[in-house]
Parts: C-alpha cells; sequence; structure tokens
C-alpha cells in the first residue's frame, strides 16, 4: 500500500509509490509483479536477471518510450509505465503458444520458402509479431538538456575500487581527473571532479595527431548527451555476472548476482524464500553473506573457494562441488533444480524458488575494442582482455587499463592495479608488486562443464542459449555442422548474440561450445566485439551530442 | 571449405561477397569446368555482410531501372531457388524532396521509371504521411514512391548463394587472400595465394571496396575508390513504417526490419581508401540521429543498439565495371557497384558470368565497360540518385 503521502507511478491499473532510489524493478519485485514481459520469438515470460541494464528480460515502457530497463530506472512521480509483447497480457499472453508449437523452434533462415503464393501472408503475419515494444507516441515532455562537453586531463572510467584508487593518486599529484560512473558515486576522491550516472558509450581510437587525443561519448542521466575529451584514459569499467547455458535459465526467478542483490529490499529482504547459488568464488561467498539462510544450498561448477565453504558451513548451507546443473524447472518461475555430481554422480531434485548465478564475472572490455586496443584471450576467464605493458597501458597511448576490466581476478587488490597505474602515468615507473592477472593458459573451468553436460543433453525443453533473440543452442549446433565456421559466421547465421545485451550474456557460452564443435582453441573461434555504443544509446542524446571540435 | 585448391581452375573468382558466389553459381551451372572463390575474410565479411538490404527501381538511367526490374523479379524467386528465405518484402521505396532540386530529379527518376513501364507514383506530404506514419511534412515537397521496391535480409541471401555454388562443385575458400595476380604478354596467368600459384586463364575481380588494390596488384589503373560509409540500427519495434525512406537532402536513407529495428545510414565524408582504425564515427552517430529525430521527433527516446561500418566501391560515373579488360586478357571486371551493388547482383552477375563464358550482354560498354575510363574527356553517362 502507498502511504498517503506517497509520491506515486502509474503501473497498470495501480499507483505504486516512488521510493527515493529503488529502482522500477525492485519496487515492482516488492509489489509482487513478476513477469515484465514476453520474449521476442516464442513469448516465454520475462523478469529482471542481470540488474545492470545489459539484458532484454526486464524491459518496459514508459511515458510513451518502449525498451526502458526497470532494473535501473528509477521511477519519477506521475510516470506511467506499461509492459510490452504479451497478449492480451504478459501475465496470460495466448502467444505463449508459439513455444510449445514450436518446442524444436522455428527455422527462420529456411523457413517460409513455399508455396511463393503464401509468402507474402507468411511476411506479413512475422512482421506483424515481430519487434518488441510498440513504437514511441511523441514526446509528452520537453526533450531533456542540451548536450555537455567536459575537457579534462585524465579521464577515468569506472569508480570502483581501481578506478577510485587511480583517480585518488593522479588527483593528489596536482593532475586534472575527471571519474565518471554508470552508477552513484560513493565516496569521490576529494580532488578529482566526478560524476555519477553517466555511461561512457563510445571511445573511438584517438588521433594521434589531435589534442586532445581522445574524444569519448558517454549517455548522462536523463539522456543527456555528454562529450568528454581528455589527453589519457584511465578505464577500471569492472566486469559483469555472465549468463550460464542450461534449460530453463531465461524462467522468472533466475538471476545473475548483480540482477539478486538489485532486487533486494531496503533493509535487504531477498526477492526469493529460497535460492541456489551457483558457483564457488568469491562472488558466491557474497550472496552467501548477503542472503545468508534465504540460501537453501550452494551448487559449484568446481571446488569451493575455503573461505566460501567455511560461511556455507557457518550458515548450515549445504554445498554441492563439483557439480552440474542440469535443468531449471518451473512453468512461469523456478520451482526446482535438478543436479548432478561431474563425472556421473548422483542427481538430485532441490526445490527452490530462485537461481543466483554467480560461477564467472567478464571483464567490461568493449572500450578497449573500439579504441582499437590490441588484445587477447585469457582462457581462465573464458574473455578477451587489453594486452597490457608493464606500467598497465595498453597498445594505444594513452589509454591504461586497470581492475577487473583488466582481467585482474576479482578479489585481487583492484586498488593495487589502480595505484600502480596511476604510478606509472606520474613517474614512468614500474611499481615491482603487480596484482596477479587472470592467466592466459589456463582454460575456463566452464569449458569441461559445457562438455559434459552437453554429452548428458538430460534437461526438457528447449536450450536457450541466446534469451534476447531466443537462439536455441540446436540452431548453432546445426550451423556448425552445415560447415560455418567462427563466431562472426556463426553470429550472422544464427542471431546469437545480435539482441539486445550484444552478446554479453550468451557469446562466452558460444564460444566455448563452438571451440568444442570446431575441435580448436577458443581463442580461434572469434572474438566477442561488441559495437558501438557500449550501451543502448537513444537517438535523441546522439542527435544533441556536442561538436568534438571547438 | 577446408582443404587445398587444386593447381588449376577453369575460372578464379576473387571476392566471395554476393557478386562473386551469384557469379560462381552462374558459371556452373553453365559448367565451365572447376571454378574457384577466394576469400580472404569470412563469408558476409565485406560490403554484402553489412549493407542496408535496400532494392529500389527507381534510377536516373533506364539502363540501372532494366537491370533492377530483372534483380526484383530474381529476389522473388529466391527463397524457392536457392532454399533460403531473405524476406525479400516489397513495401515501396520513398524519396522525399525538400527543395525545387530535389524536385525536379525527381521528375527525371520519375520520367525514366515510367517509361520503362513500372508505375511510379507522386506523392504529395499528406500522402507521404500516410505510407510514413509519425513523419514530419512542413519541409517536404514532394516525394516519388514505387510500391514494388522493397528490402531483404542480406545473410541468407549469401548463405543460399553459398550453399547453392557449393552443391554445383564450386571450391570456395575462405580467409584465402589473393595475393597477386600473375600475367605474362597482356594475358592472366592465375593468381597467388598464400604463396601458392593457382593457375587459370579467367580471373574475375568481384573484391567489392578492394577492387582497386587488386587491378592493381594486376598493374592495371583503375579509378575506382573505396570510400567508408556508416550504418546503423536501432532497437527493434513492432511494424509501423512500410517503405524505405531516402531524404535526398542529406542522403539519409532508412527502413524497418522484419525484425522490426530500424537499419538506416548517411554520408558522412571520409577520406577514401580503406583506413585501419575504428569503423564507426561519432559525427556519424549524431547525423544520421539528428536527421531521423529531424523527420520523426517520436523517435527520440528509441536507443541505438549498434552502428558499424562497410566500404562502397565508387566509381566517377556511379555505374558499375562489368566486362573484360582490353589491357589484360582473361582479367574480368564484377566491381565498381557504390552503394547499390546488393540489390543489382542477381542481375548483374548474371552478365558478369555470361562475359567471362564469351558470349556477348545486353550491356552498353559505354556506360558499363571497362574500356570506358580509358579515353579522357569522353562524356560519361553518370547515375545521379546515388543515396540509399
Ligand atoms: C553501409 C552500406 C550500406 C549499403 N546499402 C546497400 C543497400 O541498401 N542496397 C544495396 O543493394 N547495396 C547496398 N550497399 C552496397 C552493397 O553492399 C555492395 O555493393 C555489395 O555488397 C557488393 O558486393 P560485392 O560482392 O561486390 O562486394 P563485397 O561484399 O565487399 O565482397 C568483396 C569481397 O572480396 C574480398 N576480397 C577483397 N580483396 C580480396 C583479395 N585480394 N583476395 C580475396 N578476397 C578479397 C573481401 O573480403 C570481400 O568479402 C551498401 C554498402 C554499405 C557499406
Ligand atoms: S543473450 Fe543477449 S544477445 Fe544473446
Amino acid at each position: 500500500m502507498a502511504r498517503p503521502s506517497a509520491r506515486t507511478f502509474r503501473f497498470r491499473r495501480r499507483n505504486l509509490p516512488c521510493e527515493a532510489e529503488q529502482t522500477l524493478a525492485a519496487t515492482l519485485s516488492a509489489q509482487g509483479v513478476r513477469i515484465l514481459g514476453r520474449s521476442i520469438r516464442y513469448h516465454r515470460p520475462r523478469a529482471p536477471f542481470c540488474g545492470v541494464g545489459y539484458c532484454t528480460q526486464c524491459l518496459v515502457r514508459v511515458n510513451g518510450v518502449p525498451n526502458i530497463r526497470s532494473c535501473t530506472y528509477v521511477p519519477a512521480p506521475g510516470d506511467a509505465v506499461g509492459t510490452e509483447n504479451g497478449w492480451p497480457s504478459v501475465d496470460r499472453d495466448l502467444l505463449g503458444a508459439l513455444d510449445w508449437l514450436f518446442p524444436h523452434g522455428i527455422d527462420t533462415l529456411r523457413g517460409f520458402r513455399r508455396p511463393a503464393a503464401f509468402r507474402g501472408l507468411y511476411h506479413r503475419v512475422i512482421r506483424s509479431l515481430a519487434g518488441y515494444g510498440r513504437p514511441p507516441t511523441p514526446p509528452a515532455r520537453p526533450e531533456p538538456r542540451a548536450g555537455e562537453r567536459i575537457d579534462t586531463e585524465l579521464l577515468v572510467v569506472g569508480a570502483g575500487p581501481a578506478g577510485r584508487a587511480a583517480a585518488a593518486r593522479l588527483a593528489s599529484a596536482g593532475h586534472q581527473v575527471l571519474l565518471v560512473d554508470r552508477g552513484p558515486l560513493l565516496a569521490p576522491p576529494p580532488q578529482a571532479r566526478a560524476r555519477a550516472g553517466t555511461t561512457v558509450t563510445f571511445l573511438p581510437a584517438p588521433d594521434p595527431g589531435r589534442s586532445p587525443r581522445f574524444v569519448a561519448t558517454g549517455l548522462g542521466a536523463d539522456g543527456t548527451p555528454v562529450l568528454l575529451r581528455a589527453q589519457t584514459v584511465c578505464v577500471a569499467a569492472g566486469a559483469y555476472d555472465g549468463g550460464l547455458l542450461v534449460p530453463g535459465v531465461d524462467r522468472p526467478g533466475v538471476l545473475t548476482a548483480s540482477g539478486a542483490l538489485s532486487l533486494a529490499g531496503p533493509q535487504g529482504e531477498p526477492p526469493f524464500p529460497q535460492a541456489i547459488v551457483f558457483g564457488g568464488g568469491a562472488r558466491a561467498g557474497e550472496l552467501l553473506d548477503r542472503f545468508g539462510t534465504h540460501v537453501a544450498a550452494a551448487v559449484s561448477p568446481g571446488a569451493f573457494a575455503p573461505e566460501v565453504a567455511a560461511r556455507a558451513a557457518e550458515l548450515e548451507i549445504p554445498l554441492y562441488p563439483r557439480s552440474l546443473l542440469v535443468e531449471i524447472r518451473g512453468r512461469r518461475g523456478v520451482a526446482a533444480v535438478r543436479i548432478q555430481g561431474r563425472g556421473g554422480g548422483p542427481e538430485q531434485l532441490l526445490p527452490v524458488d530462485a537461481v543466483l548465478l554467480a560461477h564467472c564475472r567478464f571483464p567490461n572490455g568493449q572500450l578497449f575494442f573500439q579504441a582499437g586496443a590490441q588484445m587477447d584471450w585469457r582462457g581462465s576467464l573464458g574473455a578477451y582482455t587489453p594486452v597490457l605493458g608493464p606500467g598497465f597501458e595498453t597498445s594505444v597511448p594513452g589509454l591504461f587499463a586497470v581492475g577487473e576490466a583488466a582481467g585482474f581476478e576479482p578479489g585481487s587488490p583492484a586498488e593495487a592495479s589502480g595505484i600502480a597505474a596511476a604510478e606509472q602515468l606520474l613517474e614512468g615507473t614500474t611499481p615491482s608488486v603487480l596484482p596477479a592477472r587472470a592467466e592466459p593458459g589456463r582454460p575456463s573451468e566452464m569449458a569441461g562443464y559445457y562438455t559434459e553436460l552437453l554429452r548428458r543433453r538430460a534437461g526438457r525443453g528447449k536450450w536457450i542459449l541466446c534469451a534476447c533473440e531466443d537462439v536455441l543452442l540446436q540452431e548453432l549446433e546445426e550451423a556448425s555442422r552445415a560447415g560455418y565456421r567462427g563466431l562472426e559466421e556463426i553470429k550472422r547465421y544464427t542471431g546469437v548474440g545480435t539482441g539486445l545485451c550484444q552478446g554479453r550474456f550468451c557469446l562466452p557460452a558460444a564460444i566455448l561450445l563452438l571451440s568444442d564443435l570446431e575441435h580448436r582453441p577458443p581463442s580461434e573461434v572469434g572474438y566477442i566485439r561488441q559495437r558501438p555504443p557500449v550501451v543502448p544509446t537513444p537517438l535523441g542524446t546522439w542527435a544533441r551530442m556536442p561538436e568534438e571540435t571547438g | 571449405m577446408s582443404g587445398e585448391p587444386r593447381d588449376r581452375y577453369a575460372v578464379v573468382i576473387v571476392g566471395g561477397g554476393i557478386v562473386g558466389l551469384f557469379t560462381a553459381y552462374h558459371l556452373a551451372r553453365a559448367g565451365t569446368g572447376p571454378i574457384a572463390v577466394f576469400e580472404r575474410g569470412f563469408l558476409s565479411s565485406g560490403a554484402s555482410g553489412r549493407n542496408g538490404g535496400g532494392v529500389r527501381q527507381q534510377w536516373e538511367t533506364g539502363a540501372t531501372v532494366a537491370l533492377a526490374r530483372e534483380a526484383v523479379a530474381a529476389w522473388r524467386r529466391f527463397p524457392g531457388e536457392f532454399g533460403f528465405n531473405p524476406y525479400f518484402r516489397q513495401g515501396g521505396y520513398l524519396f522525399l524532396a525538400e527543395s525545387a532540386a530535389e524536385l525536379a530529379q525527381l521528375d527525371r527518376v520519375a520520367a525514366t521509371v515510367r517509361a520503362a513501364g513500372l508505375p511510379l507514383e507522386r506523392l504529395d506530404p499528406r500522402a507521404v504521411a500516410r505510407r510514413a506514419p509519425g513523419i514530419r511534412t512542413d519541409r517536404i515537397q514532394g516525394a516519388s514512391y514505387l510500391g514494388s521496391d522493397g528490402t531483404l535480409y542480406p545473410f541468407p541471401a549469401i548463405w543460399g548463394a553459398y550453399e547453392a555454388a557449393r552443391r554445383l562443385g564450386v571450391d570456395v575458400f575462405l580467409r584465402s587472400e589473393v595475393t597477386a595476380i600473375d600475367s605474362e604478354g597482356g594475358r592472366v596467368l592465375g593468381v597467388r595465394v598464400g604463396g601458392r600459384r593457382v593457375a587459370a586463364d579467367r580471373v574475375v575481380n568481384a573484391a567489392g571496396g578492394w577492387s582497386g588494390e587488386l587491378s592493381r596488384r594486376a598493374g592495371l589503373s583503375v579509378p575506382n575508390v573505396a570510400s567508408r560509409h556508416e550504418i546503423l540500427a536501432t532497437e527493434p519495434m513492432k511494424r509501423f513504417l512500410d517503405p524505405m525512406l531516402i531524404r535526398l537532402s542529406d542522403g539519409l536513407y532508412v527502413s524497418q526490419t522484419m525484425r522490426g529495428e530500424l537499419v538506416g545510414g548517411l554520408s558522412v565524408p571520409h577520406p577514401p581508401g580503406v583506413v585501419p582504425g575504428p569503423p564507426s564515427s561519432i559525427a556519424f552517430l549524431r547525423r544520421m540521429s539528428a536527421s531521423l529525430v529531424d523527420l520523426f521527433p517520436n523517435l527520440s527516446g528509441l536507443n541505438v543498439l549498434r552502428a558499424w561500418a562497410g566500404y562502397y566501391d565508387d566509381t566517377p560515373d556511379g555505374m558499375p565495371v562489368i566486362g573484360e579488360d582490353p589491357r589484360l586478357r582473361g582479367f574480368f571486371h564484377a566491381n565498381g557497384f557504390g552503394g547499390h551493388g546488393f540489390m543489382l547482383s542477381p542481375a548483374t552477375s548474371l552478365r558478369v558470368a555470361r562475359s567471362v563464358l564469351g558470349e556477348r550482354t545486353d550491356l552498353d560498354p559505354a556506360r558499363f565497360g571497362p574500356a570506358r575510363f580509358l579515353s579522357p574527356g569522353r562524356a560519361m553517362h553518370a547515375e545521379h540518385l546515388q543515396p540509399g
């Protein structure tokens, strides 16, 4: 119930309270609203997943604009929020029938060819089903403010521990530093300028003949365009919690670690009664700490880190090391998970309401790719990270990489890399003690995991590989069998990775699967090279972006 | 295709874009002996995998209209013939004029297109608004519309041509760059690939934006230049826009694909030639978005999902180059397609194949032949309707 004095927004036919800093997704979750949309092809139920504005699972319509990420949008009083892509509603969507009518998927590449006389009709039907939100209605509010241009000597992207440490060290040495972050900025370093709520969306390769060298674009609060010019850029954009390939992974109630944390209530109340945590490292440990007795069990593809095991013992949470998550069961949400020991151990069915994915984190490497930095495959992370010199400089002059974005293991002293990069910039000296980067040679734990899981093929129902585009595992396998090779061809052939998250949640698994199918190392299968912008950015923001020169 | 190429082929095609693949298909159907296609990158890595999918028959020159008409018929047949569905959707092309000069250009186009018997319509701003809901019409002075123009999704067309060619025995080598053309006494002897010689009496230059470079590797000077063109896609929406829109004032083109996203571009001047470095630019994102929001103010909040770029292969007169080079026997051009090579490819590649087979084609050498650039000062029959 809304407090009488509360300021409210409208969701379907209800008035819901606007709580300070509370996102739309968290507010709706607290109000018991579960399903926020329907998937693009098979109309499967969709609910918040990643909590950081990357995935496609929590899109709603706000004030006539489609595709607003409810996990990062904070509703304002008077907002009108609606759902999309469900008919008549997302809760009871008749088009959900497509999901069981096509248990093996719809072959859109070869489909709808004959008879030629009906092709026009097919195309009309497909076209009216395609797309997600309805087109935007004319803006009711005046356009947001004009763009801003900010010049700085040093730009630090990302205000996590590494970025903050670098910014603090550089600023205390008297340099002009601007620290920007997508989210709120907690405790910015005193001498540095700071800008919260601003995503750096595009960092083109620097023009060597130009001063300042770098011109980047940013997406500020309310869609404000920001043009950033800097002589030196230090990227500390961190990492994100990755997805998993398993039947049922797209069910409401399956959340990444950040997704689970983002839905917790103001007092930390979890958005579920009982969950399993998947993963055995530091991130899984964080979830145990945070959700305690609401964790029914922890399941890890490998061993559990000793600290995590100790914490679980204290909380009396059962652990299942070296186990496969075989299937996530349920209809409109999660009801149970099936797990099985690696190498053919016993099978178990654990009844739970949520699955929290904490098994892997991928570096946010898009800005390095955009800037043209040389990248290499870091097997143990299952991702590409920039090739770094001893002082954390990338192959692009003036571009530095620190923290998790650079491939430093989560939990390693991230500050140290930030300070070290700053020292290098200031003094040109290489610090003697360097934090450890993830090993390039060691293969990702998930590589062998998927090989084993697929050999088992135990789960029922669709194996959704790419939840944004509803691409099935079998489509990837068929493309590979037809002779298409490498991520670039497979991506275009199947559509995997072409959705709104730009492949963040499906391509890491796709690379491992292709490596298996093509019998060559993942590094030869290809890149996950998201094209600009880093996050979807409104046309109106680009249109008002200040000029690069002047 | 993996494996090693043979020592000799009847025809070697350089470039595995849509033009090279269709040409290989037509040659194989005619039965010319072994054919190889060498593609430097992955399949669809050139302009054929990066374009806007527009297919139009509105042109200023009748020769192009005729090719485009034939191509439209071929695209309609494609799913049945090739087993893949490129979703060729005939939602029309709508050219928008915002000045007297642009109206005059549309008059010339209308005359040519109607002379070919196609039912082109001239629309007033009200009729434009009916075909493009939400468009701002205050600056639009007139438009031309042809309902049988349309858009397609390029990838299935590439897979279809690739698989059909291979079924007919064509060897397609991906990740295989042709580094040199061997010739002697004004005759082609073959190509070099990965340090190997592959002999062939006939070599087709279907290298798209890199065709100028390839011709130069064969010792021929040609006027083709590669020019970088950028393009973007928005997030998908439910259907609202059927035709491809072209704004003559700034070259904006945009259509809503079968998946519901808006895909389009606009020309931002870049230095000519293939450049290393980032394919996209801030200037493009700004100008493209500004033009789109200017036309459709309601789209301001719609997200740009991704931006990318590719190379046009431009010629001085905006017309393609098709046929044997008079300076080097056995070296055939299939290039210079600018921003329109995909839509025309079913018709152009058939003529490339015929000329490789030594047959006469219906193409006027003064408009399409490589010799047209060799006598300076000759009047050119330029095609001026370039955008989209
Ligand atoms: C942004 C953009 C939008 C466009 N929009 C449209 C449109 O709406 N409609 C339309 O019809 N057309 C459009 N075009 C143009 C169209 O894409 C091209 O004209 C067409 O794809 C050309 O096909 P191609 O096979 O000649 O060239 P490509 O597809 O470029 O193929 C040439 C291939 O040759 C390979 N190659 C080059 N050199 C060598 C070598 N030495 N050895 C081996 N391989 C080599 C390249 O890797 C490349 O794959 C657009 C182009 C761009 C860039
Ligand atoms: S899951 Fe988002 S693109 Fe595949």
